[in-house]
């Protein structure tokens, strides 16, 4: 069966939402920019793009609104006329007919503007089309919108309406305002409806489920009826009304017999004459409601004499259904639901009544062979009167028997705990039922950690034999060892062999250090020839220290050192020798002379104030003539000059001069005149 | 409870020290203390890393291969208990112990004796090869013109005294 879902029909917006969403829609999905100076074709497409979205957007949401409200002609009549009565069908197909014109309309002139756009000659009057275009387009949708607004507010009261199945069990609750109606539905079904001391509490249907013989009713509280002409009912009535009209449901007329509900039994009594032609092959039952106050049997003559008159009619129903005539007990019921008593006998016989009709029906209809298949239970044929009870062993029934006594006699762990003193004073023995080689070791502890061993890795049953073979190796290795301590290498030093290692090693050392000193001072030491030494480190007292030191005489080397040294190379003479020898000849006298004057020049003494010239060359230094000597000084000068290693341009590094740089000779200026650069 | 071995130094982690990595394949790595656990996340390899266990023996500082550790092995499968195996067993741990412990102690001593034979050859060759700087050469040594004369020192009385005490 159908379920009639209103609560899935979109929103419909506003018309100016509506709009709004349309047009931003279309600004964000097309393309948005153009210049003038593209070609005229793709001008044009762009606009008839724009123009043929919005349409398409348009008719696309009118389309959804128009398909998604039910059509008050294809759904089941009781909606129908629910519908019409709540929201009146004319107005309501008015409303959907604008919302098709406009669709309509919004098609026609999109195509008309998109065939203008196909001529259109420049950006601008595109633009134009466009404009208005979407304008109309626009203006339509502002102008339906009073409907749009209508449809919004029918949607909403669409989705609150009960799901009410016309096709499954009902049962309808009917009668006077403030009869009980609500009390009883929130009695039997988990329904929650309002109940109040005043009339019209319940303004709507509500629908309420429940359950008998597995099987599912539909309970429908409607809104209390007034004994009215059927032209002046309003609303809230006509709801009750197209229910009781359209669904085919058990009806349970209520009655109020204490009459605190505001009407006597009269007027309902009359309510229900002039309805009961809605209750035309519907099973009815007249309940008589609020029995706490006022017993059935207590009321006065004429109101029972009506209630009698009520419940002719409602056997004639039973009659019509082909029900047997006498059986009028389920027909006139009483119940409070205050007490509640009665209330379940009200709907059990609701229930089946409705249950009896509809399963008649069903006989009638063609349909019913294909569902009596489902009906038979097939039961075998007895063969004779034989009695056949189900058979269970002996020895099943023994063990249960002796299970059932063992239960109680043994005696368990948790029996001994209690005994014991319960949970926290008791702690079970784990090891009771350790099977050993001695009874006594059972509650024995043994450590696990032994001096950063773990015990349990060494268990071994064979682990003494296995000790006695390790201590015998052992004891085999140590003699072994005894012996070889003899066995020492004789090469020990002696104490003056050892003494004059440690001197070797000493000068070793202080050469080492020495040389690690001059390595890392090079860079910033420069390299003094010999002859210059001024720490002096090269005097011949120092070498005669050094050979002394060794052991040897340094008088005869001193001496010869003395004699080839560089400030005696220039001197063919000693000065004594100069002094005391003067018997060569007069013959050298010129020499003498001249001899003479230049150790007067070159005497110590001269040799102290004035130095030598550097052009100079002294025998001994390895040049030819002065010239090769100045020429020698010029390369060491050079030699001394930092390379150029940063690949910065030098002096020889060729220069290409900028003769006009482009800044200068070209280039508008920003502010001012270029008369001159 | 058990002691088990860091797997990064192999030295043995008591209850309650150090922290347990599970990886996803389920091998479990125990680290004594968190500087073995730095050095696993650093990936580092301990058998290139000075001073772990696993350096020592591959290296051959420490002693590899003895029976008694034979003794040492995790058994999955629970004997059943008995006292005098139990007793003999802690007896016999201790021995053990004392036992593998000399041995070790053996091992490294070999170890470095070695060295102290290299090192007199080494002396010896030095001495031999480096005379040149503290003594003159035996040539010129001989040659009594080019030495320097010993000179003699005189001895003080009181050690004379103490010569007289030494021979009697």
């Amino acid at each position: 069966m159908v379920q009639y879902n209103f609560k899935k029909i979109t929103v419909v917006p506003s018309g100016k939402d509506f709009i709004d969403i349309i047009l931003s829609r279309t600004q964000r999905q097309t393309p948005t920019v153009v210049h003038k100076g593209y070609a005229i074709s793709r001008l044009r497409q762009f606009y008839m793009r724009k123009v043929k979205y919005t349409q398409q957007n348009f008719h696309e949401k009118l389309s959804t609104i128009i398909e998604e409200f039910p059509r008050l002609d294809d759904i089941h009549p009781f909606y129908g006329d629910l519908l019409h009565v709540l929201y009146n069908k004319d107005h309501y197909k008015l409303a959907l007919g604008q919302v098709n014109t406009a669709r309509n309309l919004i098609s026609k002139i999109s195509k008309d503007y998109v065939k203008l756009l196909k001529y259109g000659d420049s950006l601008y009057r595109c633009k134009s089309l466009k404009v208005a275009a979407l304008g109309r387009m626009c203006t339509v949708i502002k102008r339906i919108g009073p409907s749009l607004a209508y449809l919004e507010q029918i949607r909403q009261h669409m989705a609150r309406l009960p799901s009410i199945d016309p096709n499954t069990r009902t049962i309808l609750i009917c009668g006077y305002p403030n009869v009980g109606k609500s009390s009883f539905i929130n009695k039997i079904t988990r329904a929650d409806v309002d109940v109040q001391p005043y009339a019209f509490t319940t303004k709507s249907l509500f629908v309420g489920h429940t359950d008998y013989k597995y099987l599912r009713y539909q309970v429908i509280d409607t809104p209390g009826i007034l004994d009215r002409p059927f032209e002046d009912r309003n609303i809230i009535e006509m709801c009750s009304i197209t229910a009781l009209a359209h669904l085919r449901a058990a009806v349970l007329f209520f009655l109020d017999i204490s009459g605190s509900c505001g009407y006597s039994i009269a007027q309902q009594a009359a309510l229900f004459h002039s309805i009961k032609s809605l209750f035309m092959n519907k099973p009815l039952i007249i309940v008589c409601n609020k029995t706490d106050l006022q017993p059935l049997e207590g009321i006065s003559e004429e109101d029972m004499k009506l209630i009698m008159e009520m419940k002719a009619e409602a056997v004639k129903t039973v009659i019509g259904q082909g029900g047997e005539p006498t059986n009028d007990e389920g027909v006139l019921l009483t119940m409070s639901t205050l007490t509640e008593e009665g209330v379940i006998a009200v709907k059990n016989a609701a229930c089946e009544r409705l249950l009896d009709q509809r399963v008649e029906l069903k006989m009638k209809s063609k349909k019913i062979n294909d569902c009596l298949n489902r009906f038979h239970v097939a039961i075998p044929k007895p063969r004779d009167q034989k009695e056949r009870p189900p058979c269970i062993p002996q020895a099943v029934l023994e063990a249960k028997a002796k299970q059932a006594a063992e239960k109680e006699k043994r005696k368990t762990e948790k029996d001994l705990e209690d005994e014991n003193g319960g949970a926290g004073v008791y702690s079970a023995s784990l090891r009771k039922h350790y099977i050993l080689a001695n009874e006594e070791w059972k509650e024995d502890v043994l450590p696990e950690i032994l001096d950063g061993h773990n015990i349990y890795d060494f268990i071994d049953p064979d682990i003494l034999q296995k000790l006695e073979e390790l201590e015998r190796e052992e004891g085999a290795r140590l003699e072994d060892e005894e012996n070889e301590d003899f066995e020492m290498d004789g090469e020990e030093l002696t104490p003056k062999e050892q003494a004059a290692l440690a001197e070797i090693r000493k000068k070793k050392s202080l050469l080492i250090q020495e040389h690690r000193m001059k390595k890392s001072t090079a860079e910033s030491r420069s390299i003094v020839p010999r002859k210059f030494d001024k720490d002096r480190k090269f005097t011949t007292e120092r070498m005669g220290r050094q050979l002394s030191a060794l052991g040897l005489d340094p008088s005869l080397a001193i001496n010869r050192a003395r004699s080839r040294s560089l400030s005696r190379r220039g001197r063919k003479r000693e000065r004594s020798l100069d002094r005391g020898d003067n018997d060569a000849g007069d013959a050298m006298d010129m020499d003498v002379d001249q001899q003479n004057k230049k150790l007067r020049m070159r005497s110590r003494s001269r040799s102290r104030s004035k130095s030598r010239p550097p052009s100079e060359v002294a025998p001994g230094e390895g040049f030819k003539d002065s010239a090769q000597k100045v020429k020698a000084l010029k390369l060491a000068k050079k030699s001394v000059k930092k390379r150029n290693k940063d690949a910065r341009r030098g002096e020889a590094d060729r220069v290409i001069p900028t003769l006009k740089p482009k800044h200068l000779f070209s280039g508008k200026r920003s502010i001012g005149k270029t008369q001159r650069r | 409870m058990r002691l088990e071995k860091c797997w990064f130094c192999s030295s043995t982690v008591y209850p309650g020290h150090g922290i347990q990595f599970v990886r996803n394949d389920a091998k479990i790595f125990r680290f004594c203390r968190s500087k073995c656990h730095k050095n696993f996340k650093m990936k580092r390899n301990p058998r290139k890393v000075k001073w772990t266990k696993a350096y020592r023996r591959l290296h051959g500082k420490d002693m590899t291969q003895d029976s008694t550790f034979e003794f040492e092995r995790k058994r999955n499968r629970p004997e059943r208990y008995d006292r005098n195996l139990a007793e003999n067993t802690l007896k016999a741990i201790k021995k053990i112990d004392k036992v593998r412990s000399n041995r070790e102690a053996k091992h490294i001593e070999k170890r470095m004796k070695v060295k102290k034979s290299k090192e007199r050859r080494e002396a010896a060759k030095e001495l031999e090869q480096s005379i040149h700087l503290v003594k003159p050469p035996s040539v010129l040594a001989q040659d009594p013109s080019l030495t320097l004369p010993k000179i003699k020192v005189k001895v003080s009385q009181q050690q004379t005294e103490e010569n007289h005490a030494m021979e009697e």
